[in-house]
């Protein structure tokens, strides 16, 4: 189905997001730059804000982008319940946006994290993790803002509605302190709204999708996406 | 008309087609020295309502807002009603007046930059000088209230001094007063006229009510001069000027922030045990293509909370001055 991938200057991964999505069967994916606003969201079936450093990631991670005109298209999309995902900075854009609760804080660290991760699928039951149960999956994170932070009542609703999709863990799928990368509360590394049609998350599923990348287990997010885009 | 208030020199009647506005009288009455010096001058109040009325309609042409609506007959203006903040605004270029005498200079010496002072309105106490800081730790004015004061005052001085110097004439020195109207706008009220400024031609001589408290030479004839010389300005050539806020943003206490931990880190590195804590916030400075206005201050406050902050992690302040 037509997924529309936007970009913003500074987004450096709609190849990749563009590759894996039309290897995926059902996978109709086509690029939206920024500048063209809206409009070409119209008869998008899903929407796929990918990673990079959307203007710089000057002001904070995903601020500036998250103001656009292209935007209003994105809440248009999200309100129609279609599937929505943003990845890395697409999760910052859609913080910002306010599509989701919560921010992306600079890492605990304050430095660039880029390594290979473990990834537990959470109590959710959206449509991104379907087939994921308790999954422990590897795939790899790159950011300098990965932190996620929220209020004590969002982190209570977040919980409560079972809206975790993805905790960073240990090999054993346990989320410690020790192997949280940035800092995030509560281990999280990917979160979705309250009707489950949008997701965030900082890891890169998308780097994890063929053999020769060292991982496959993002594949089966992604398929999920794809699948989710076809629903009526 | 029933008389709200009756001061010094002008009287404040009700309007009776709005309860949103009053109208202002200008008596004849020209005082000194919070009143101890009084005196009737025919047609001072035509003269003074007649100044006011330009340079209030002149300033309001430049974007600032005034409580000034239109003039009436008798020398009336009709004016936005307005609760008067309880501090007068002075602003200085050059030394005169109760600033000489505070610090024994010489009538005169220019300051390096405009100078904005506070006086606390009390006729009993004779007005005296007040910091900003005792404005605020009194409650008497906020200071966001405090900080668009000046820089209205400053913004004022610019627009005036440029007009006066297209008649070869220095804006020494003048007083605002600030209202609040009913629809919340903080406007630059009461009058603006020989009586609230001080102005010197070439050779260094007034133009203003230092002539009456000197009795140094004949107001009214200075009055009439002063309204021919506003009336041969050409206002429309004095362009616009661009204005300058700050705005602050800091990570919420509570909130680790790691660029200054780090930052803390380095600076213990370099010898400085005292540090005990670094927090790394953003200043953001904006240039305004017009002077602050109640809106624009509200708009400011917008800004932050659509893109320049984000309220889950950082707290905001505006800087006006
Ligand atoms: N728009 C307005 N609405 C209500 N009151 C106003 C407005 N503009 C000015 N005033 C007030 O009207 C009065 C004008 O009278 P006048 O200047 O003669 O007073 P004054 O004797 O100098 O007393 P004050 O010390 O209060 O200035 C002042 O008290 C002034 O603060
Ligand atoms: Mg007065």
């Amino acid at each position: 189905m037509a997924i529309a991938v936007i970009r913003f200057p500074g987004t450096n991964n709609e190849k990749d997001v563009m590759r894996v999505l039309a290897s995926i069967p059902g996978g109709d994916p086509y690029l939206v730059p920024n500048y063209d606003g809206p409009g070409p969201l119209a008869r998008a079936d899903g929407v796929f804000i990918p990673g990079g450093f959307s203007y710089g990631d000057y002001l904070r991670a995903g601020a500036v982008a998250s103001v656009e005109a292209i935007i209003d298209g994105v809440v248009e999309i999200a309100k129609a319940g279609k599937p929505v995902i943003g990845i890395c900075n697409g999760f910052q854009i859609l913080a910002e946006a306010g599509l989701l609760p919560g921010v992306l804080l600079p890492n605990k660290s304050a430095r660039f994290v880029c390594k290979w991760i473990n990834l537990r699928t959470c109590e959710t039951k959206s449509i991104y993790t379907e087939g994921l149960d308790s999954a422990i999956l590897r795939i790899p994170i790159a950011h300098a803002e990965g932190n996620y932070y929220c209020s004590e009542e969002d982190l209570h609703m977040l919980k409560g509605e079972g809206r975790v999709s993805f905790r960073y863990c240990n090999s054993e799928g346990e989320p410690t302190q020790e192997v949280n990368p940035n800092g995030s509360l509560d281990n999280i590394a990917g979160i979705v709204n309250e009707r489950g049609n949008v997701l965030g998350m900082m890891p890169h599923p998308e780097r994890a999708s063929r053999a020769i990348l060292g991982s496959t287990d993002g594949l089966a997010i992604l398929e999920n996406f794809v699948r989710a885009t076809k629903a009526p | 008309m029933s008389v709200i208030r009756e001061g010094k020199v002008k009287r404040v009647l009700e309007d009776p087609e709005s309860s949103q506005h009053v109208i202002i009288e200008f008596t004849n009455f020209v005082t000194a020295g919070d009143g101890a010096k009084k005196e009737e001058l025919e047609g001072k109040g035509r003269l003074a309502c007649d100044i006011t009325e330009f340079l209030l309609q002149y300033l309001s042409d430049k974007g600032i807002e005034t409580h000034y609506v239109e003039t009436l007959e008798g020398p009336k203006i009709r004016c936005f009603r307005a609760a008067i903040l309880p501090v007068e605004v002075v602003c200085r270029n050059v030394a005169a007046g109760s600033f000489c005498r505070r610090y024994g200079i010489d009538r005169g010496i220019e300051l390096s930059e405009p100078l904005v002072e506070f006086f606390l309105k009390d006729d009993k106490l004779g007005d005296p000088l007040i910091t900003e800081e005792a404005v605020m730790r009194l409650q008497l004015v906020n200071r966001s209230d405090i900080g668009f004061m000046k820089s209205i005052a400053l913004s004022v001085n610019h627009y005036l001094s440029e007009l006066f110097a297209q008649q070869n004439l220095r804006l020494v020195d003048f007083k605002l007063e600030f209202g609040r109207t009913a629809d919340g706008r903080l406007v630059v009220a009461d009058e603006i006229s020989g009586d609230t400024m001080r102005i010197w031609n070439k050779e260094g001589e007034s133009l203003d009510k230092d002539l009456f408290r000197e009795d140094s030479g004949d107001l009214l004839s200075a009055y009439v001069g002063l309204l021919d010389i506003l009336r041969k300005t050409d206002p429309k050539i004095i362009p616009i000027r661009s204005e300058e806020v700050h705005v602050m943003v800091m990570p919420k206490e509570g909130i680790k922030n790691p660029p200054g931990e780090v930052t803390r880190k380095g600076l213990i590195r370099l010898g400085f045990q005292d540090v005990k804590e670094v927090r790394v916030g953003k200043e953001f400075k904006i240039v305004l293509t017009r002077p602050l206005t109640s809106s624009l201050l509200k708009g400011l406050e917008l800004m932050n909370i659509k893109l320049l902050t984000n309220p889950i992690a950082e707290t905001h302040e505006v800087r006006l001055s």
